[in-house]
């Protein structure tokens, strides 16, 4: 039973290690990526099989409810797009191909354990197995870009999780327990910030640790530099996936262990509530500025953190609007990672011709890849909010979460960020649709990269004009709490 | 659940034809042009047959051909459309435009696919505002005009066209944005986006999150922006000037009125009371409008410019109809955008028409061109004509109604002597439109003028559909009237008078 | 008597003592050696408090095991990292990496 429960976790880890043994054998390296494709489609099946399930496994440590399946098929449906686009990078790659779908496997379980794990000793390894498979990736191309992206990955990376190590022994002091329940069953008998100052400092660290994970100001440093200098598809998939994966743990974290004590859920509540405003105002301001499409996004990916950062400061200052706050995390979740992918995946394919991420070399874009430049436009588009498109809906829907908690002020803000974030997104699309070609050669690109745009594409018109298919599901999604 | 797809089809046949003319890569551009004409032509069929079916019978069922489909159940919005007596005239006014607009392009050959996939995407976002019946589907629709206006003023217009085109989106988005937190904050006080429940729940009771006139006035943001009024109205001139023509005729045909339909629609119906309190400060601003629009217009000698100041004074007899707050004032309001969206509609073409023609839309050098352009001359005074107001074209009925409406309503004292005020307009409109028609047909012919034509075989059906539509408002108004009554009527009952 | 706030302090202490190195020191191993001392503390931290809070139970003692386990991995892969940027730049100094800026 427990082996079935663990289904797409397992899989995934055992198509890992199988694509390194594949690469020995097979010359034709395509294979490879087919093979990992069809490595996460069966996790995405076993997933599907699970959903409804609601068991415990390993001792307690591991929860398989709706909230831990939906991030596992989010976590798969991401990689599967960045596998389809990363076909024409990994020519880059020479020897290493295996290799390079292994980590993406492996990270892709790392997460899949965060999104299931409520015990702070399991938390910390899915996060590091997490973390040390994407440092790898990230220096993976080893030209001087790409080592200095994984090098400061790393270090930095390092240094956070230090940092939520210390944080979690501090919590397991005051508490007696690693495992979420036993800590909210000693934080119930508690009273008072001012009294607990040791399990304070630890909720801290831990936001410390975790906010590095989802890139909020202040421990958002790291992203522009990572996110330019990373191979493009890692990039995607560390915007994506690897930021749904610090939301998953960190909501469910907070919610069972700290959540239903009023005292302290509101003072979290306040802080996240504060830190998303921070967050998504830096990262829209000093996204005004970038001149490289990639360090436009990183900027870009942080100010979205803050949007959703508003859902947990729902959550913290209203338990009651739990339901709606999470569903609006979840749907902006999936909605964000189909968008981002798409935009991602449309500048693969237009630096993979032009050899360069420089907005100015977008110029005229729109008539040497029409296609190409429609797809980055209309997930631009979504990422700005505008319908009709996930981005819109997803937005509305969590703006609405905030107010229903009271939180108008950080709508405003987040409105206004919105339109401050339209300048610098539309200033691409006029780069493309306006500009002067430098040349008129058109952009070629592969099929599994098309037939990735098009399913990411098609997946934010489809959020965006009929999103209570998807809102249906999120809403039903609960926490297996003890 | 009643479901009858006209509306929707009205709505969404002009983005069908965008999607197979961005995509119907065989298309030759004389093909995308005749796929654009019909698809516009279908809608602009279609919104009149359901003009003439609707039931403006008192008593009759205020919204009709309504559609109703759970689409965000969650927060209680819906897939919901409707019209009534007010919007009908405004969606048969966009279909109508839209097919103008696509004869008058006919001559672009620039990018054509792409112009043309723009132009109608943008129809379908008009038609979507004037029939959503839920607050959150009209501000997606109202979103959705932004994109293919930009594109449409950035890459096919004239002058400093990126410049004006990214004023046109920031002025706007801006004004989206405060509407967006309004909406929310009304959401979340009252529960629910449906226009018509909350019509019906007298908000004044309802226990909201920020001050109801806070929320009125977040709202009113959007749509004194986009009417525009005075100070808000700087977008207006440059955006007009240096669009392609069709864009103008839309701009200033339709566009504008989604700002006065949306004041009627949700400014006066949802706050009431609100509506009635800041009357007064409202009426100033609207003949702040009207004397401000007129005197600048006065000055201008860019052909364009000039209508497109014309278009400020002009909306200011709409906002002061509508916060003249009566059946009459509010009908002539209403009746002010549809005859103004057919005069400017047509002042903008002609200017198209002369600018095609002598590549010149400076006043300065313009001059004598009646003898060249007869037809053109003709059309361009009758459309002058119908915008200062002369009796028996819609723009005298229209101007008319609105002033005997705001004299003799009881909102606030001291209201005649505003009206009295917005009637100066009037008489400055007769300088400026004389003066302009004066200088750019009239006069000594001259000699660099000797070569060029008159309005030709596809602007003639244009501008002459024009000319129709605005003797047919002039002389048998009833045409609208009483359509527009009905919408009108059950307005004037939630105000209490 | 050495009691639990003794540990407390001399973890707290190194922890210091780490993020300091990890955040002032410009050499690639050294801040990989800084890194090291604060897991240590979070170590020495989860014994104590494994010892003195929960003395029936080993979470906190297990806990440290987990973590320096991670931490070898952590180390293995950044002395390759290093051993890269070394190769190209003949240098360990993060003050050179500097392409992006930092």
């Amino acid at each position: 039973m427990i082996w079935a429960l663990l289904g797409p976790e397992l899989l995934l880890a055992i198509f890992a290690l199988a694509v390194i043994l594949l690469d020995l054998a097979v010359k034709q390296k395509g294979v490879l990526a087919v093979f990992s494709i069809v490595g996460l489609l069966g996790s995405i099946g076993a997933s599907l099989a699970l959903w409804g399930t609601n068991g415990i496994a390993l001792n307690n440590m591991l929860v398989i409810d709706k909230y831990a399946l939906f991030f596992d098929v989010l976590f798969a449906a991401a990689a599967i797009l960045v596998i389809l686009a990363s076909t024409d990078y990994v020519e880059k790659l020479k020897g290493f191909q295996g290799e390079y779908y292994a980590l993406i496997l492996l990270a892709t379980t790392g997460m899949m354990f965060m999104a299931s794990t409520r015990e702070l000793v399991s938390i910390y390894i899915s996060l590091e197995l997490t973390s040390i498979s994407l440092y790898i990736l990230a220096g993976f191309l080893k030209d001087a870009k790409s080592t200095e992206a994984g090098l400061k990955y790393l270090l930095l990376g390092s240094v956070s999780s230090a940092v939520l190590v210390y944080g979690m022994a501090l919590v397991f002091g005051t508490t007696g327990g690693t495992h979420l329940g036993v800590i909210w069953n000693a934080v119930k008998g508690l009273n008072g910030i001012a009294d607990n100052p040791t399990l304070i400092m630890g909720i801290v660290f831990l936001v410390a640790g975790f906010g590095f994970k989802i890139a909020t100001v202040p421990f958002q440093m790291w992203v522009p530099d990572v996110y330019e200098g990373a191979p493009t598809p890692v990039t995607a998939y560390l915007s994506v996936a690897s930021k749904a994966a610090g939301f998953a743990v960190i909501l469910r974290v907070f919610f069972e262990a700290f959540g239903r004590a009023p005292w302290l859920s509101q003072s979290w509540g306040m802080l996240f509530a504060i830190l998303a405003a921070i967050t998504m105002t830096v990262g829209n301001v000093v996204a005004i500025n970038q001149t490289n499409i990639k360090r436009l996004l990183a900027y870009s990916s942080i100010a979205h953190a803050g949007y959703i950062m508003m859902g947990l400061a729902a959550v913290g200052l209203m338990e009651s609007q739990l339901a709606l706050a999470r569903s609006g995390i979840l749907f902006y979740l999936a909605g964000y990672g189909l968008t981002n992918l798409g935009a991602f995946i449309a500048i693969i394919a237009i630096s993979n011709n032009t050899g360069s991420d420089l907005i100015d070399d977008y110029k005229g874009m729109v008539r040497r890849a029409p296609v190409l430049s429609l797809g980055l436009a209309f997930t631009l588009i979504s990422l700005t909010g505008l319908p009709p498109t996930a981005g819109f809906v997803a937005k509305i829907y969590l703006f609405n979460a905030a107010l229903q908690s009271g939180l108008l002020w950080l709508v405003i803000v987040g409105v206004l960020n919105s339109v401050i974030s339209a300048y610098y997104y539309l200033r691409v699309v006029k780069t493309m649709y306006l500009g002067e070609p430098a040349s008129t050669e058109r952009l070629s690109s592969s099929g599994p990269l098309r037939v990735a745009l098009t399913a990411s594409c098609f997946g934010v018109l489809f959020l965006g004009v009929l999103p209570n298919t998807v809102i249906q599901v999120t809403e039903a999604i609960k926490f297996l709490v003890s | 659940m009643e479901f009858n797809f006209i509306l929707s089809t009205i709505v969404f046949l002009p983005a069908v034809g965008a999607i197979i003319i961005a995509l119907g890569r065989g298309l030759s551009p004389r093909g995308i042009k005749l796929a654009a004409a019909l698809f516009t032509l279908l809608a602009f069929g279609l919104s009149l047959s359901a003009y003439f079916q609707f039931d403006s019978a008192p008593g009759g069922p205020l919204f009709q051909f309504r559609e109703a489909a759970s689409w965000l159940p969650s927060i209680n919005s819906q897939y919901h459309l409707g019209v009534d007596g007010l919007s009908l005239p405004l969606v048969v006014l966009t279909t109508f435009l839209g097919i103008i607009s696509v004869l008058i392009s006919w001559k672009i050959n620039l990018r054509p696919r792409e112009y043309f996939a723009w132009l109608l995407l943008l129809e379908t976002g008009i038609l979507g505002v004037f029939t959503s019946l839920d607050l959150l589907l009209f501000f997606l629709f109202w979103e959705v005009e932004l994109i293919p206006m930009y594109m449409l003023i950035s890459i096919w217009g004239s002058g400093r066209k990126e410049y004006s085109a990214t004023k046109f989106v920031v002025y706007t988005i801006f004004g989206s944005a405060l509407m967006l937190v309004g909406m929310l904050a009304l959401y979340a006080s009252a529960g629910t986006f449906d226009i018509e429940a909350l019509a019906g729940m007298n908000l004044a009771t309802v226990h909201t999150v920020i001050p109801l006139a806070a929320i009125f006035f977040l709202i009113f943001m959007a749509f004194a922006i986009k009417l525009p009024v005075f100070p808000f109205h700087t977008w207006l001139p440059d955006a007009h000037t240096d669009a392609p023509t069709a864009v103008s005729v839309i701009l200033a045909g339709v566009l504008l009125k989604m700002g006065g339909y949306g004041m009627i629609r949700i400014s006066v119906t949802l706050f009431p009371t609100v509506a009635k309190e800041w009357a007064p400060l409202l009426v100033i601003l609207a003949v702040g409008s009207v004397l401000y629009g007129a005197a600048v217009t006065l000055r201008q000698t860019d052909l364009k410019k000039l209508i497109a100041y014309s278009s400020v004074s002009h909306m200011g007899y709409v906002l002061l109809g509508i916060f003249a707050l009566t059946q009459v004032s509010l009908t002539g309001a209403a009746l002010q955008m549809v005859s103004h969206g057919v005069v400017t509609g047509l002042l903008f073409a002609m200017v198209g028409v002369v600018y095609d023609h002598s590549h010149l839309r400076d006043l300065s050098k313009l001059g004598g061109l009646a003898r060249q352009m007869p037809v053109a001359a003709v059309v361009f005074s009758i459309a002058g004509m119908a915008s200062l107001g002369l009796p028996g074209t819609s723009g005298f009925v229209a101007e008319f109604v609105t002033f005997v409406g705001s004299f003799t309503s009881k909102a606030f004292d001291g209201i005649q002597f505003y009206t009295i005020l917005g009637v100066v307009g009037i008489a400055v409109t007769a300088g400026y439109i004389l003066w302009m028609l004066q200088r750019t047909f009239y006069g000594p012919p001259q000699e660099k003028f000797a070569g060029v034509l008159d309005a030709g075989g596809v602007e003639k059906v244009a501008i002459f559909s024009f000319v129709v539509a605005i003797m047919l408002l002039g002389v048998y108004p009833a045409v609208v009237t009483g359509v527009l009554g009905a919408g009108i009527a059950p307005v004037v009952r939630l105000l209490g008078g | 008597m050495v009691g639990l706030q003794h540990y407390i302090i001399l973890s707290a202490v190194l922890f210091c003592i780490g993020l300091y190195g990890a955040l002032a020191k410009r050499n690639a191993v050294i801040i990989l050696m800084s890194i090291e001392i604060m897991l240590n503390a979070a170590n020495v931290a989860l014994v104590a408090f494994s010892r003195y809070v929960t003395p029936q139970l080993l979470t906190g003692q297990i806990f440290a095991v987990f973590v320096m386990t991670v931490a070898a991995a952590e180390v293995a892969v950044g002395l390759a990292i290093i051993i890269a940027l070394y190769r190209q730049k003949e240098k360990v100094d993060v003050g050179e990496v500097d392409l992006m800026k930092w």
